[in-house]
């Protein structure tokens, strides 16, 4: 097959375009730690969700000295809790579920963003630092009401944090 | 489809030069867009993701 | 290539195939202009200027938006396009026209019963509605009519790819030692492709949405209906974007003076695309729980293997071009760009198109990234993407292509074309200015497939710029889009409305610099290359799959119907399954 010097250049050009994003992406997991959310939750039946030991009570609760668990139940059409209060300077460990249908949990302006599929609890963990109020939406279409689904999600200076709320 | 051929290029006669330079020029933004979008947008962005709960 | 001592326009050639053409183009186009009405309601819904209906019902604006344009608009002239392909190149009609308008038949009738379910949404008065939006997520729920309609089209389609077999066996039995002539070699190509990869939505639908929608299971598996519709919902994009290709390669560089610089390079790119296109399908699921990171990483470097054959694409097209430029009598470096034929519509319409394409490149690589990807995900950055490349570089090439085959199907001239020119370039413009803002607002945070991007906790704060700015972008690249519609429309109407003349150009495609004989044997392999793609499907889903039904459930549980209308049909097939099993509620 025939294939023209400069074509040739080109096909190595674009080799090394496609290995340098692939080792891109692969530095971010690997050097920075970046995760995927993935199948390490648990499966939950969508009915039972407040039979569920921490679902069914949703809210902060802290597990380390300086690690919350938020376990948040999403719903047509809110988060519940609306409203997410952690320290600054800590490690929050979200836990997410669906009661209906499939809906996001999106933290406007940052990375934090993840699907949450009924069936299926979808947990991430970010590190928080300074305090900041951020918008939390919900970007997977869900009804009628879905541009109403609204939330906030709050890093508090940690004097003024108190503890968690269940 | 109005032809204004002028001359006939053959197989052998043909130099893509113009194509090779469009093409480098590709390269060149399509490489500093990454990098951008990658290390300054994405990196640069609070609330990453770091790790889910084994 | 001229074919034969009687060649004239394809309406001479082929004048029955010509009428079933330019059905499959009409009913493309009629999509088209409803597509892009309500992409303009959109439009000004979203920003607040213009507010016709409740946001309740925005949904169903955009269910029949996508719906129209990605299936209907695409696919009907994708049939169209490759039907002509395939005769034109084997000069050969087709086998047997009452099977061929048979699967018109069926598209048609399926895209009427979906576009009818839609547009119920609007009407509290009618019992139907199916504000799914595109991807039917389950458990959002629509009339069984909606999912029975998509599934007719998808059939009707897939008999449409036989169609095209049928021709080529049938000529292969003459002509045992020839190799397959390109533009049959891209339609059949597509066509293994495209049946492997609907078979998941396929599936989806047939085993467990119609039968739930009707009330005969309660609960579908969300994860397992969601990722077998994104097993086909990548692939999807590849099949828009053939006929779009097939055109770039085998009509631009006729049009532009010159050859197709590459048969056998063609020919390797349309096997990457029917190898790789499906086993990519999970890079839409990046963000969702329930499948592994380690899939994920695989489907990414699958994702970023699929650049290839569209980066090799930008080259051989582009050359082709300058082969046409040089022949003109350009010069230079970049001076032979003038030399090119920008008067023609055909032309300049198609060449933006695949620079337009170039642009999503750009977005498109950002999307196959694994980690990057909660940057974007849900986002309108995905919409200013997908804007470009189906929106850009498939529907602009379609209607500038268009202004060459109608006269063909026809035997009439183009109505006026100063006017065409003026239609790809508003059309152009107006995509820079809409998905540059989209793009941008993404990176916002601004969501995608929202009735109210407004929201009263917080202000998107873009990096550069205001969302006022934005959304003026917006509203100016949609009206001119808009605007850019209804003048291609009336430029078909008026053509047709014209009298034929004698003076058209023959029917044909562009000659190769590099032709057939120099592409190794092993390309026209249609069956390895079809084994290898099944194989690597395989690969890529079997385990995901796996880990997604014994974890969640064949059936569930998935979440109890969100029907997005009035669930009287539920009930009476509740009622039917009911009393065969027994069950009392």
């Amino acid at each position: 097959m025939n294939i023209h010097t400069y074509e040739k250049f080109w096909l190595a050009a674009a080799m090394a375009l496609i290995v340098g994003f692939i080792l891109t992406i692969t530095y971010g997991t690997v050097g920075i730690g970046v995760a995927m959310v993935d199948d390490s939750g648990e499966t939950i039946n969508p009915e039972n969700i407040n039979e569920h030991p921490e679902f069914s009570s949703p809210g902060v609760e802290q597990v380390g000295e300086n690690e919350y668990d938020v376990y948040i139940q999403v719903v047509q059409f809110a988060f519940l809790p609306t409203e997410v209060e952690v320290p600054a300077n800590s490690t929050v460990n979200l836990h997410l579920t669906s009661r209906d249908v499939i809906h996001s949990y999106s933290v406007v302006g940052t990375n934090a963003n993840t699907m949450v599929i009924p069936g299926e609890v979808a947990e991430v963990t970010v590190n928080v630092d300074e305090p900041k109020e951020y918008g939390v939406i919900c970007t997977e279409y869900c009804g009628s009401g879905h541009h109403n689904m609204e939330g906030k999600l709050t890093v508090l200076p940690e004097e003024e944090f108190e503890g968690g709320s269940q | 489809m109005s032809s204004k051929l002028q001359r006939e290029i053959g197989h052998d006669e043909f130099d893509p030069k113009g194509t090779l330079a469009l093409i480098a020029i590709y390269f060149v933004i399509i490489s500093a867009l990454w990098v951008f979008m990658y290390f300054v947008e994405f990196l640069g962005n609070d609330l990453t993701i770091v790790g889910t709960i084994l | 290539m001229s074919l034969g001592a009687d060649s004239g326009t394809y309406l001479d050639q082929f004048p029955d195939e010509a009428k079933l053409i330019r059905a499959t183009f009409y009913s493309s186009f009629a999509a088209l202009f409803v597509g892009a009405l309500m992409g303009l309601l959109q439009v000004l819904h979203r920003v607040n200027v213009l507010r016709l209906i409740p946001s309740e019902d925005y949904y169903s604006y955009l269910t029949l938006h996508a719906v129209l344009l990605v299936l209907t608009f695409t696919i009907f002239f994708l049939v169209g396009v490759f039907t002509w392909g395939v005769t034109t190149s084997l000069d050969r009609g087709l086998e047997d026209l009452r099977y061929t308008w048979g699967w018109y038949g069926l598209m048609a009738g399926g895209s009427l019963l979906a576009g009818i379910t839609i547009i119920g949404g609007f009407f509290d008065a009618i019992p139907l509605s199916a504000a799914v939006l595109y991807t039917f997520y389950a458990p959002l729920q629509a009339h069984p009519l909606f999912y029975i309609g998509l599934a007719l089209f998808i059939v009707g389609s897939w008999f449409a790819a036989i169609d095209w077999f049928r021709s080529w066996w049938a000529w292969k039995s003459e002509n045992p030692d020839e190799r397959i002539p390109l533009p049959t070699f891209m339609a059949l190509t597509t066509a293994i492709f495209w049946i492997i990869s609907s078979l998941g939505v396929a599936v989806s639908v047939v085993v467990f949405l119609i039968p739930w929608s009707l009330g005969f299971i309660d609960q579908v598996n969300a994860l397992l209906t969601r990722t077998l519709f994104w097993f086909f919902g990548h692939a999807v994009v590849y099949f828009w974007l053939m006929p779009a290709y097939m055109l770039w390669y085998v009509m631009l560089p006729k049009i532009s003076g010159g050859k197709l610089f590459s048969d056998p390079l063609a020919r390797v790119v349309f096997i990457l695309f029917l190898i790789l296109s499906t086993p990519t399908g999970i890079h839409h699921q990046y963000l969702d729980p329930g499948i592994a990171e380690g899939f994920k990483f695989i489907v990414m470097v699958n994702t970023m293997f699929l650049l290839l054959p569209s980066l090799l694409t930008a080259f051989t097209v582009v050359a082709s071009m300058e082969h046409g430029a040089r022949q003109r009598g350009g010069t230079g470096y970049f001076g032979w760009l003038r030399a090119l034929p920008w008067r023609n519509p055909v032309f300049t319409g198609m060449a933006l198109a695949g620079l337009m394409f170039a642009a999503a490149g750009f977005s498109g690589m950002i999307n196959a990234g694994m980690n990057i990807n909660y940057l974007v995900h849900n986002t309108w950055w995905v919409v200013g993407h997908f804007h470009l490349t189906v929106g850009t570089a498939v529907a602009l090439t379609f209607m500038a292509t268009t202004y060459w085959f109608l006269p063909q199907l026809t035997g009439k001239k183009i109505w006026n074309k100063s006017l065409g020119l003026a239609q790809v370039l508003l059309w152009f413009i107006g995509m820079t200015f809409m998905s540059n803002a989209m793009h941008r607002a993404g990176l916002a945070g601004i969501p995608r497939r929202t009735a109210e991007p407004q929201y009263s906790g917080f202000d998107f704060q873009p990096a550069a710029g205001s969302v006022a700015e934005l959304n003026m972008q917006v509203v100016i690249g949609g009206t001119l889009l808009f605007v850019s519609t209804v003048l291609f429309i009336a430029i078909v109407l008026m053509t047709i409305r014209g009298s034929k003349v004698d003076t058209l150009p023959a029917n044909g495609y562009a000659e190769t610099l590099s032709g057939p004989e120099d592409a190794p044997l092993v390309l026209d392999n249609l069956r390895l290359w079809a084994g290898i793609a099944v194989a690597l499907v395989v690969l890529a889903y079997a385990l995901p799959l796996a880990s997604i039904i014994s974890r969640g459930g064949l059936f569930g549980p998935g979440g109890s119907p969100s029907p997005q209308f009035i669930d009287t049909v539920v009930f009476a097939g509740q009622a039917i399954a009911d009393s065969l099993t027994g069950v009392v509620r």
